[in-house]
């Protein structure tokens, strides 16, 4: 499991590398928490009741939306690494290393990830405590529930991305796919607006969909808005998808494997 | 240590169809043929061997390390690595194994040289002794501490490949596969790479092959070489060998005192004359030199004979051509 460490030290020197980059991106973040922390107060002073919670856990909401979106990056997934290698036809050069590729796309993607949570997550998250009001979790249950649950969440966003990457090795190019695809994730993980502000019709697509693992459920754990019996419910249904779609990732890998294998890279 | 044997390969490639509607045609293809990359070798290649492996582009030679590597499944065929089965046990194989694609890296692009050293020690379980051990090595022999703080996108492509050469022998693997190492460097560059390969093969009894396209890799490195054309093996012996069986003829330039004369020779046949310069070429089995030179200077005034060996380029050279003519002749 050292390889997971090396991956993040690695996302330690792409931040170096890319100096500019990190500090805009952390900016940009503090000013979107800003934005978002405005808009739920006036849309809370406006229609109170419609929001069926209390301004302090809508911001809370808000907040650990913005922030869990920092380092959860749809867009940033190993569907990224796995097509520019196909493009540059240096897939071999993964497949020359004593190394399983499904896992060595977890331990690269877990090390920016985990790099993106330590450098933007937890300070956006301080600053909010500090100065707009960002609650921490009701309870000890809640909180270890969180955990439990953005794991599981992260988890899910890496095998759908990964299941990605793996088209980008069948259609070699996925730029309009990824497009259309970030944009689902986004508007069906629930990391601005809590899948219960949807529309009836939407929501009860939302709700089976894989995509409110990422972001919904944890947040809303986080928050309290569960019922412990909810609680229960809803990361099992995080579970089940995990291991649904860590399978299909597999499967889909294996497929493209020896596709590689018999048709030559 | 390599045992390759009936190997082959073959792609369906789809046929492409023309005329109307064909772009639309061609998305509900079923059609294809049957394309044979690398059709029935076998050679067997000792332990600590340097060998050559040569061929002209599309002959098959990348295709045939993608099979000893593991990347590839053969159609047909066995390939055995020091007594591992290359594509059933992939990860098991690349321990032991370094490659280098000399048109691909496979260090990470924004990372680092030392930083992509540092990972595949983690990947390949390196101990800290030995990666420091290495790496004094590589200091020493490709000067790496150079550039090695400098992001491999930066790099130049000389540099570029000894990184590459440094991280595919980070692990000490018995077994190094260079895919055309030397493309595109200078000859300086060259020089050391070749250097260094032969010190780590002499030393640490590393087995080598290598594919490349520049003969003179082959004559400073290898003891033998296998030539591979349209897939199949065409030569696999020693370098002296080749020499003996396809180096007979030799080029005689003698230079006149005054212009070149009207002259026949037996078994001999004029190439060009030039000014005062004349160059004929002969067999050596048919006829000695000697005799040649003592004919000439009893009859001309001469000033100055050199004898030409065929370079191994130009031996290589008539094989691809022999093949080209006739493909189905073998040898």
């Amino acid at each position: 499991m050292k390889i997971f460490w090396s991956f993040s030290r690695q996302a330690f020197y792409n931040m170096v590398m890319y100096r500019f980059d990190f500090w805009v991106r952390r900016i940009v973040l503090l000013f979107v928490m800003y934005g978002v922390y405005c808009l739920w107060n006036i849309l809370y002073t406006q229609n109170a009741k419609e929001l069926e919670v209390n301004l302090n856990q809508i911001i809370t909401y808000g907040i650990l939306g913005v922030a869990l979106q920092a380092s959860l990056i749809t867009a940033m997934g190993p569907q990224r690494y796995i097509a520019s290698q196909i493009r540059m036809g240096s897939i071999d050069t993964d497949l020359v290393k004593p190394i399983d590729f499904h896992l060595h796309m977890l331990a690269r993607n877990f090390g920016e990830t985990a790099f993106r949570f330590i450098t933007a997550t937890i300070p956006t998250l301080i600053i909010g405590f500090i100065f707009l009001g960002f609650e921490l979790p009701c309870d000890l249950f809640n909180g270890f529930a969180f955990a439990f649950s953005i794991a599981l969440g992260y988890l899910i966003q890496f095998s759908l991305n990964f299941i990605l990457g793996i088209l980008a090795i069948v259609s070699v190019d996925i730029k309009n796919i990824s497009w259309a695809y970030i944009s689902l994730v986004s508007f069906f993980s629930g990391d601005m607006i809590p899948l219960w502000l949807f529309p009836t019709a939407l929501r009860s697509i939302a709700e089976i969909m894989p995509f409110k693992c990422i972001f919904y459920i944890p947040i809303s754990i986080y928050i309290g808005n569960f019922s412990r019996i909810m609680v229960i419910k809803e990361v099992l249904f995080q579970l089940i998808w995990c291991i649904v779609l860590l399978l299909l990732g597999r499967i889909f890998w294996i497929c493209a494997y020896s596709r590689i294998k018999i048709q030559g890279g | 240590m390599i045992c390759v044997e009936h190997l082959t390969k073959e792609y369906k490639r789809f046929v492409h169809k023309n005329g109307a509607f064909s772009s639309f045609r061609n998305l509900f293809n079923r059609e294809f043929e049957i394309v044979k990359a690398v059709d029935d070798i076998s050679f067997d290649i000792n332990n600590g061997e340097m060998v050559g492996f040569i061929g002209p582009n599309g002959a098959g030679k990348s295709t045939s390390i993608k099979m000893l590597t593991g990347i590839l499944t053969p159609t047909y065929g066995k390939v055995v690595i020091d007594s591992i089965n290359p594509h059933k046990e992939r990860k098991l194989n690349a321990k032991q194994i370094g490659v280098v694609f000399g048109q691909k890296t496979q260090l990470w692009w924004d990372l680092p040289v030392i930083e992509s050293l540092r990972l595949l020690r983690d990947i390949y379980k390196v101990s800290d002794i030995r990666f420091k051990n290495n790496m004094l090595l590589f200091n020493d022999m490709l000067e790496l501490y150079k550039f090695q703080d400098t992001p491999v996108r930066q790099l130049s492509l000389g540099q570029r490949m000894r990184a590459d050469l440094a991280a595919a022998l980070l692990h000490d693997p018995k077994v190094l596969f260079l895919d055309e190492p030397t493309i595109g460097l200078d000859v300086i560059t060259k020089e050391r790479l070749r250097q260094f390969i032969k010190e780590i093969n002499a030393n640490n009894n590393v087995t080598v092959l290598l594919t490349t396209h520049d003969m003179s890799d082959i004559e400073k490195l290898c003891s033998r070489m296998i030539i591979i054309n349209y897939g199949r093996i065409v030569y696999d012996g020693s370098v002296e060998q080749i020499r003996m069986q396809y180096g007979k003829s030799r080029i005689l330039c003698i230079e006149f005192e005054d212009n070149v004369p009207n002259i026949k020779i037996p078994y001999c046949t004029l190439l060009k004359s030039e000014g005062k310069k004349l160059w004929i070429e002969f067999d050596k089995n048919e006829i000695s030199s000697s005799k040649i030179i003592t004919q000439m200077t009893e009859n001309y005034q001469i000033t100055d004979l050199t004898i030409q060996e065929p370079e191994i380029e130009e031996i290589v050279r008539s094989i691809f051509q022999d093949i080209n003519t006739n493909p189905n002749g073998g040898m």
